[in-house]
């Protein structure tokens, strides 16, 4: 019995696939398509689309997405449109009073603190002088000058009315 | 020859010169940008809104709040997309407001001659206006069930074709929140949409 040869049968296998991948490169495709055949595919894929939005949601979404939603515009709309825009240029004279009012809140607001810090330091710093010029009066009673002041020029009008009448 | 050169850098002016030249002063420019976009919001407003005057207020607002917004436009997206951005963002807070004023029930909207699945399979020719104006108050009183998010998904996603991206962009929701919307309208509207039924059945 002749010895098998493993190799040489492999190396003839070999050649035969190269040979025929080489042949089955060489044939050329058949491109040809039958007649009416797109047609044919998609009445089948219609049918099957029909078949598939048989449920109510998805028949109602094909509605909705068929059908037409008018774009009429009604008769010289942009004009009145226009005339609103215009008329909120146009500056109210009350909206502009009040705008100013709102502005002059911080200002006011500022001034107000202010005015505030001012009369609390105020009287100290007198009483500070009032002291340095006079030690001995202010350890035994604290009387603020300022507020005396006051009294005299307030109550000043009312000593003259005395002698009117 | 002068004036028709003129005439014709007028006309081809774009979204973007024309919104400089507004916020520069020259009000006037506005008017041809409402020209521009007002089939388009009249046509969109429609979608979620069934009376003409109820379309026509959101539409005014629509305008009137662009104008006012102008001087935000950035420039770096198209007009385009931020006015249609800021219409829609619009309809949504008209619809919220409006909540409470569903004037049509699902028992008015049942038909004697044909029932509502057959209605739904054949859409009015052009020419019926009648049967349009039907068509739509179908449309309407169904999306009136569903929640004003789920209305304003379905309509873009459905109806406009948009995408998940393109929805998010005009919305200005993440992209996971309008998938996640987005799933949550086709529930709601299956449901409206199974109440009809079962409401037909049961007459």
């Amino acid at each position: 019995m002749e010895p098998y040869d493993v190799n040489g049968y492999r190396q003839m296998k070999a050649n035969d696939t190269e040979q025929f991948l080489k042949l089955a490169k060489s044939v050329q495709n058949d491109e040809r398509v039958p007649v009416n055949f797109s047609a044919r595919v998609m009445t089948r894929v219609r049918k099957q689309h029909t078949l598939e939005t048989r449920s109510a949601d998805e028949q109602f979404l094909k509605f909705f997405r068929n059908l037409p939603w008018k774009e009429h515009v009604p008769y010289a709309f942009e004009k009145r449109i226009m005339a609103r825009i215009r008329e909120f240029l146009t500056p109210d004279p009350l909206t502009v009073w009040s705008r100013m009012l709102w502005r002059a809140v911080a200002p006011c607001f500022g001034v107000m603190i202010l005015a505030a810090l001012f009369s609390a330091k105020e009287p100290t710093a007198a009483f500070i002088d009032q002291a340095a010029f006079d030690p001995a009066e202010t350890t035994t009673e604290t009387v603020d000058p300022e507020s005396t002041d006051f009294e005299t020029v307030m109550l000043a009008s009312f000593d003259d009315l005395e002698y009117t009448w | 020859m002068q004036a028709t050169e003129t005439d014709i850098r007028t006309d081809v002016r774009t979204d973007e010169e024309l919104v400089e030249f507004v916020v520069g002063g020259e009000v006037d420019c506005f008017e041809e940008l409402i020209t521009r976009y007002q089939p388009r919001v009249f046509g969109m407003a429609r979608k979620y809104f069934r009376n003409e005057s109820d379309v026509e207020d959101v539409v005014q607002t629509i305008f009137t709040k662009t104008f006012q917004k102008l001087g935000s436009y950035k420039g770096t997206a198209p007009f385009e997309h931020w006015f249609m951005r800021l219409s829609v963002n619009t309809c949504y807070d008209a619809l919220r407001r409006r909540r409470n004023r569903r004037e049509h029930t699902i028992s008015d909207m049942l038909f004697e001659d044909e029932s509502w699945q057959d209605r739904l399979g054949n859409i009015p020719s052009d020419d019926d206006k009648e049967g349009m104006e039907q068509a739509r108050e179908l449309v309407h009183t169904v999306l009136d069930q569903v929640s004003d998010r789920a209305r304003i998904v379905l309509t873009l996603q459905e109806l406009e074709g948009r995408s998940v991206k393109e929805i998010a962009e005009i919305t200005g929701w993440s992209e996971s929140l309008v998938k996640v919307q987005a799933f949550r309208a086709r529930t709601e509207m299956r449901a409206s949409v199974e109440r009809f039924l079962m409401k037909e059945k049961r007459l």
